[in-house]
């Protein structure tokens, strides 16, 4: 119950916030005039708006995300296009990494698209399925100047679903070994790509390396590590060193209860648990251990990450090298990002033409050749002399080549997202401890892959 | 006629924004979402299947109920302690003491930090190696602790991180409350020799009953919905060990495109917090003390 005089202050400032006015009826004059400003605004501003000084070309929208340097690249490369091809105007539609996926698909349902997409690989499996991109074969098969000879195979591939292409492929490339060459030299050891062009770089030699080159402090405290021990999709590479596999061929069931996957997953956890010469996910939190500090000497990556590398990496000397070979050869991971066509797009000639324009020698040249950034998807680019000799780092240009060249594309299917998340919980369980149940953990998760796989799709 | 009509008139031309806004941003997706979560949708195709989103999220999807199941365990804690600690501190800050003003500003701060900066601020305080809370404990003789990274120690975390919001907006509304009881009852508890946790549980508590109702209320709700921190520090991990309910529902909507999944996983949600609400309400009359009902 409120005091009166708590009442009587109510009332005091209820009056002082609304004081009696003149009946809204009066203010009408006002109102009209107000309403009539406005109204004429607006046709002053509609006016403006009506004027298209595109309205006699064929408009496309092209939709990506990246950082700050590829959105300007690819706005130059939009402007390029349309200086070359005055009957079509391409508009560059820019969207926040974070907002990407979620933006594109509602976009997709909705039939709002952009012409013109970038797709990341690891969604491309799961909305092909859905119908969303325009069949770019009986394009291809027309256009006389387009021959899947000129590009790398595995990029043809990824695109590639049932025998239809549903993109093109950007930004292509492999994960390889940056690896810093001052912990290597203060430890005496010889260059890793010297190895591997022997033929002796393999997992029990990078797994030396990186006991060599990890450092602690006189509290025991680790200063710098050897290496960080890869996860998934990354870890994929020792698994099929090891001879184990993600998945069977035909991509039906698990195979993370394989013995070799046990043994490649075994000797990962080795790394951080027995050897500690690799961060356990709690030393490795907040980015404590991160190639470009200085304090990691060897670290896998996608070549996408050496401009970051060259602009940051200031006090140290660094370099790449295929990924180590194991018991069954040393094949790395390739992805890239594909262009696709929107399904209903109402241009799919223009669309196509410029889809041929960001993957054309001249495009790649630039991209890649130029300025260095990820992997041309067409092989005369990727043997150019402009590609392979560069005066900054990485100096072995040859093994990005070589990386592609023998490189295998992520086998991911269409529920990679849900095959990922029981993945990832498997790995946390094994990472985080240093005594884990590797089999039994790994013999379970695959159980409930199988399951998952063998429901309908979308429960 | 017209006269009386012509404010209703008026009233409604000027609510109709908010109208609309409610009708296509509330109750419409509300409306629909109830539809979806009767049908198979994974944003290409769809089909009614009837309850059986519903069939399968309660007997086939194990991780239905462990995110069930660490959203209820935070909540049985976080809420009492969230609240319990607004209480302290609006006490405190009650108190007629030198710097009152600055001590109430530097409280209510950390409430103004947005959700996603003060998860990356904690996951560092929360640092095996270099983390302060590691560091202070270390000072004891306590070994370090996983706090993100050991799977019975994270859910913990989360409720000692949900402390960071006790002097938000709660405690303002503990502390308005506190200004509402009249300074006459407490003095007369204490004239008639009751000491200060006297007067407390048996004076202001009571007075204060409506405003821990509806912080209660609040809490719980708002602990059902906890979704970016979990997000952003451990995205559900390990092992699913901080899969609160909102991620996942998030996670079938928007990753894996399971829409009708996840809306039924909306209503379930909506279905609980109502529940919740009607018991609390129904309890309620046992310990809330309205003024102007006694």
């Amino acid at each position: 119950m409120q005091s009166s005089a708590t009442h009587l202050r109510w009332e005091l400032s209820a009056h002082r916030s609304f004081p009696r006015r003149t009946p809204f009826s009066s203010k009408i004059p006002s109102v009209r005039r107000a309403t009539a400003v406005s109204l004429l605004l607006l046709a002053f501003g509609l006016t403006g708006c009506g004027k298209d000084e595109f309205a006699d070309k064929t408009k496309l929208r092209y939709m990506a995300w990246g950082n700050p340097e590829q959105l300007a690249l690819e706005q130059e490369m939009c402007e390029d296009f349309n200086r070359q091809n005055p009957d079509i105007h391409v508009s560059f539609v820019r969207v926040p990494a974070s907002a990407y996926k979620n933006k594109m698909v509602v976009m997709f349902a909705s039939r709002t698209s952009a012409d013109v997409v970038r797709v990341d690989h690891y969604n491309f499996p799961q909305l092909v399925k859905k119908d969303y991109f325009y069949d770019m074969t009986s394009l291809a098969e027309k256009d006389p100047t387009f021959k899947s000879s000129d590009f790398f195979p595995q990029c043809i591939e990824e695109e590639t679903v049932n025998g239809r292409m549903y993109g093109m492929n950007v930004l292509f490339g492999g994960i390889l070994v940056y690896y810093n060459k001052t912990m290597l030299k203060d430890a005496g050891l010889e260059d890793p790509y010297e190895l591997s062009q022997k033929g002796q770089w393999t997992w029990d030699r990078y797994r030396e390396y990186a006991i060599k080159m990890t450092k602690f402090g006189p509290n025991g405290k680790p200063l710098k590590f050897g290496t960080q021990s890869p996860g998934m999709p990354v870890n994929l590479i020792p698994i099929w060193a090891f001879g184990g596999d993600l998945m069977t061929p035909d991509f039906k069931h698990s195979r993370l209860g394989d013995p070799n996957t046990i043994r490649a997953i075994q000797f990962l956890h080795d790394l951080p648990w027995k050897d500690h010469c690799s961060p356990n996910p709690a030393e490795a939190a907040n980015g404590a251990f991160t190639f470009e500090s200085g304090k990691l000497g060897m670290s896998f990556d996608f070549m996408g990450v050496s401009p970051t590398y060259r602009k940051k990496v200031k006090d140290f000397e660094w370099d790449v090298c295929p990924v180590p070979s194991g018991p069954h050869g040393g094949v790395s991971l390739v992805k890239g990002n594909q262009l696709v066509i929107y399904r209903e797009t109402e241009h799919p000639q223009e669309a196509w033409r410029f889809v041929r324009f960001m993957t054309s020698v001249g495009t790649e040249q630039k991209l890649y050749g130029r300025l260095l950034r990820c992997f041309p998807t067409r092989r005369a680019v990727a043997y150019s002399k402009e590609y392979l000799h560069t005066d900054q780092a990485p100096h072995h240009m040859d093994s990005f080549v070589s990386t592609v060249e023998h490189g295998r594309p992520l086998p991911i299917t269409s529920r990679w997202d849900e095959q990922l998340t029981l993945v990832t919980s498997a790995m946390e369980e094994i990472n985080h401890v240093p005594d884990p149940d590797i089999p039994a953990i790994l013999k379970r998760t695959q159980s409930k892959i199988d399951k998952m796989l063998g429901e309908e799709e979308g429960w | 006629m017209v006269a009386t009509k012509k404010p209703a008139f008026w009233g409604f031309l000027f609510i109709t924004p908010w109208l609309i806004g409610f009708l296509l941003f509330t109750l419409g997706p509300m409306i629909s979402s109830l539809y979806l979560s009767l049908t198979k949708y994974d944003l290409h195709s769809k089909r009614f299947v009837g309850m059986e989103n519903y069939r399968r999220l309660a007997f086939e999807d194990p991780l239905f109920w462990q995110s069930l199941r660490v959203t209820v365990t935070y909540a049985l804690f976080a809420v009492p302690l969230g609240i319990a600690g607004s209480l302290l501190i609006a006490v405190l800050l009650n108190q007629q003491v030198r710097g009152q003003r600055v001590f109430r500003t530097l409280f209510y701060l950390p409430s103004l930090v947005p959700t996603v900066a003060s998860a990356l601020v904690w996951s560092w305080m929360f640092n095996k190696d270099s983390g302060i809370l590691n560091s202070a404990l270390g000072l004891f003789g306590i070994p370090p602790v996983g706090w993100l990274f050991d799977q019975k120690v994270t859910l913990w975390s989360f409720v000692l991180m949900s402390l960071w919001g006790v002097g938000g907006g709660r405690m303002v509304i503990f502390l308005a409350g506190l200004q509402g009881i009249p300074e006459g009852y407490a003095e007369a508890a204490r004239l008639d020799g009751a000491g200060p946790w006297k007067t407390f549980r048996h004076i202001t508590l009571p007075l204060l009953s409506p405003v821990i109702f509806f912080n209660l209320i609040l809490g719980i709700i708002g602990s059902f919905q906890v979704f970016t921190q979990a997000y952003v520090m451990t995205n559900g991990g390990p092992n699913n060990a901080s899969l609160f309910y909102a991620l996942y529902l998030f996670r079938n909507a928007f990753e894996y495109f399971k829409i009708g999944k996840a809306s039924a996983m909306a209503w379930v949600l909506f279905v609980i917090l109502l529940g919740l609400t009607l018991v609390q309400f129904k309890g309620a009359k046992k310990w809330v003390y309205y003024e102007a009902g006694s």
